[in-house]
């Protein structure tokens, strides 16, 4: 328990690190956070309105506090470029990244998963050489170029994928919608999948393959337990927290895969409203997109924590990562 | 010859990037239609044809022949000087009348009075209409006049030209600095900040300590690239706020290692040998901790480099770099924007695309390298091939 509540605090940590550096990020900057819309032309009297509606004209803690409540209450204040509120723009774009995101995760790390232990199972099969190939590739090829060229292949030379959107236009009806959406999203989601599962194949391959060594997998088999236990739950459930461990540490990088498949993708989600907004000085508009952003990795992150104190006993019991 | 690919190749790179396109006679202004394709390349005609018909007063008509062998070309122009007669184009399928008037005659496939003057669309494409079949073709004059027909093709250069008939080549080379520069110089300042702060962290213990590695695993649990293209959308996208912004996001990798390797010399037997003979801490900081982790640290910088450039490339990719300095995400971002999959322009792509990963592939082999070379237990295990990629 303790060491549960130690996971949320840390979660809530970096949330508060998160609000407080998007905050400062764009007020502590060069330059006035209103000039991306006022015209130089404009009358003092005019820019001083727009400040107000903005709430800039405010002293800073009161600012903060205004910032604070908003956040937190998903609101996300007025866009800059429409005037808007922000999270009725945003509310539509969160879906298609979550779309995106999570079938990417738990597709890329059942494969991760279950190629790693296969490939150190299977030494010097094909299936360690793809692990070992997709790991350098995921490590080395920058994602988006992967994309462009399945992009190039699918959407232009055999034209099996539609080259961008999520729906087809004009939208189809009925059940036929979520065909198409399928459709639309298969493409960035394969490109997920295969850059994202070779990092942990490999992770997995190399943990495996030293505790298949280890002493107690050999007396597990001298007791002449069956093969699939010996494996899981001698072997591979001991390697289970480093494992977790680096799948925590490559979540963020999850989320900045997606912005940029997004992008790759013409994909209307919230890292490319962050890109748009951030082209366009949209500032309440792209730190809301940001504090969504990162509030997906920390949800993702404590799920991710809790499992761990399910998974490594010591952590249970002593409320420390060891 | 092996052993050192990735040395020889990181050379010949430094090489290209100090030389610079101009060094290849390469020019990064537009210098043919855009989306030309590399010369190499099958289909198109290579280089612009000139064909020339005078006539005058002796002879009342002049024709340039032509056999055509390719698909349409790209662009075609006409100018010349008319006094009397007409200007006809001749196809195998078909005869064009293209000037009947006397004057200064100067058409060009994508003038919209030329496409209309030969029944066309503004929307369509002349070249198309002008070439329709291989076979012969004859640019014909009669009357007195001369007139110039140029057609040019839909190859260039190495590697063909962009949306903007720039050479892909010489962009290319021109790209090998950024990355080189973002890359090397925003892990190596990453590197000081980790080795700093993990020492710092490691050798002070207590409330610092506790501090730094709560903030290292704060930094480590957001996502880096959208607070990038926060920071470099405010600040601006110049080359050294990049390197400045990247290298403040990535310490704290190295701090951890930094940290965890002081501890455990913090109180190895030689350092508290060292503090009894009255050694001061930065003493022991800087002449003994500091050389002991140095190979390591090495190794980290190459094996940071890759994370840099592709952080690099990802944010030039997202249009979030200074557009006056090619680089290859940049040739990706300018691809991706400005038409290279309706054009089928891969050339666009492959070239920058594959640079980026062939300079990561470089860095993390010297650093596999540099690492196996300060710790020699990891090239006895990659020898051996029981822990081939532990480290990774």
């Amino acid at each position: 328990m303790i060491a549960l509540l130690k996971r949320v605090g840390a979660s809530v940590l970096v949330l508060g690190v998160v609000l407080v550096l998007n905050f400062f990020l764009f007020r502590i900057m060069p330059g006035d956070p209103l000039t991306s819309i006022v015209d130089p032309r404009f009358s003092p009297e005019a820019k001083a309105q727009l400040a107000a509606q903005w709430g800039l004209d405010r002293p800073m803690s009161e600012q903060f506090a205004v910032y604070i409540r908003e956040m937190l209450s998903f609101r996300f204040g007025l866009s800059m470029m429409t005037g808007a509120p922000v999270w009725d723009e945003l509310k539509t774009r969160v879906p298609n990244t979550v779309a995106l995101l999570l079938p990417a995760l738990i597709l890329s790390t059942a494969l991760g998963l279950s190629l790693g232990v296969k490939a150190a199972l299977a030494r010097g099969s094909i299936v360690e050489r793809v692990v070992l190939l997709s790991g350098a590739v995921s490590f080395s090829f920058p994602s988006f170029f992967v994309q462009l060229i399945l992009l190039l292949c699918f959407g232009y030379v055999w034209q099996v994928f539609p080259l961008r959107g999520t729906t087809s236009i004009p939208p189809p009806e009925g059940p036929l919608a979520i065909l198409d959406y399928v459709w639309h999203i298969a493409m960035p989601l394969f490109s997920l999948v295969i850059m994202g599962f070779g990092g942990l194949a490999l992770y997995i391959r190399n943990l495996m393959v030293k505790s298949l060594g280890e002493d107690y997998v050999l007396m597990a088999r001298a007791r002449g337990l069956p093969h699939g236990r010996v494996v899981w739950n001698h072997a591979f459930r001991s390697i289970l927290p480093p494992v977790l461990t680096i799948f925590l540490l490559s979540l963020p990088g999850v989320v900045s895969g997606a912005v940029i498949t997004e992008t790759v993708f013409s994909l209307n989600g919230a890292g490319r409203f962050l890109l748009e907004a951030t082209n366009s000085h949209d500032y309440p508009a792209a730190g809301a997109a940001f504090f969504l952003l990162a509030l997906l990795t920390v949800v993702c992150n404590l799920l991710a924590d809790l499992c761990y104190v399910i998974v490594d006993p010591r952590v249970r019991r002593e409320g420390s990562r060891g | 010859m092996r052993r050192n690919l990735s040395a020889i190749l990181l050379l010949v790179l430094l090489l290209l990037a100090l030389l610079g396109p101009g060094a290849f006679g390469l020019n990064d202004g537009a210098q043919a239609p855009p989306f030309s394709k590399p010369s190499w390349l099958d289909g198109a005609i290579a280089s612009t044809i000139v064909l020339d018909a005078m006539a005058n007063g002796n002879s009342n008509s002049a024709t340039a022949p032509l056999a055509w062998e390719h698909s349409a070309p790209i662009r075609v122009s006409v100018s010349g000087r008319l006094e009397s007669g007409e200007i006809r184009w001749a196809t195998p399928s078909g005869d064009f009348m293209l000037a009947n008037t006397p004057g200064e005659v100067d058409l060009d496939a994508r003038d919209i009075p030329f496409k209309r003057s030969l029944g066309i669309s503004p929307f369509d494409s002349a070249p198309n209409i002008l070439f329709p079949t291989r076979g012969e073709y004859a640019l014909s004059l009669t009357g007195t006049g001369e007139v110039t027909m140029r057609i040019e093709g839909g190859r260039w250069g190495l590697l063909g030209t962009d949306h903007r008939g720039r050479d892909i080549a010489a962009l290319f080379v021109r790209g090998i600095r950024v990355s080189l520069i973002v890359g090397i110089a925003a892990t190596f300042i990453a590197t000081l900040l980790g080795l700093s702060f993990g020492l710092l962290s490691g050798y002070a213990g207590g409330l610092t300590d506790a501090l730094i590695m709560r903030a290292v695993d704060v930094l480590l649990s957001i996502p880096t690239l959208p607070i990038l293209m926060v920071v470099t959308g405010i600040w601006g996208k110049g080359l050294w706020n990049l390197v400045v912004i990247l290298s403040v996001f990535s310490w704290m990798g190295t701090a951890r290692t930094v940290r965890a390797m002081t501890l455990s010399l913090r109180d190895a037997p030689w350092v508290e040998g060292l503090r009894a003979l009255g050694a001061r801490r930065n003493y022991i900081l800087f002449r003994h901790l500091v050389p002991e982790a140095l190979p390591l640290l090495l190794a980290n910088v190459a094996l940071g480099v890759p994370g840099a450039i592709l952080s690099e490339a990802g944010l030039a990719f997202l249009g979030l770099s200074d557009p006056r300095v090619p680089s290859w995400g940049r040739m990706l971002h300018e691809a991706h924007t400005f038409g290279a999959f309706t054009n089928g322009a891969w050339w666009m792509i492959l070239p920058p695309g594959l640079g980026i990963c062939l300079i990561c592939l470089i860095f993390m082999d010297i650093g596999r390298k540099l690492e196996e070379r300060a710790d020699p237990r990891l090239a006895q295990a990659a020898r051996s091939g029981a822990l081939k990629e532990a480290e990774v």
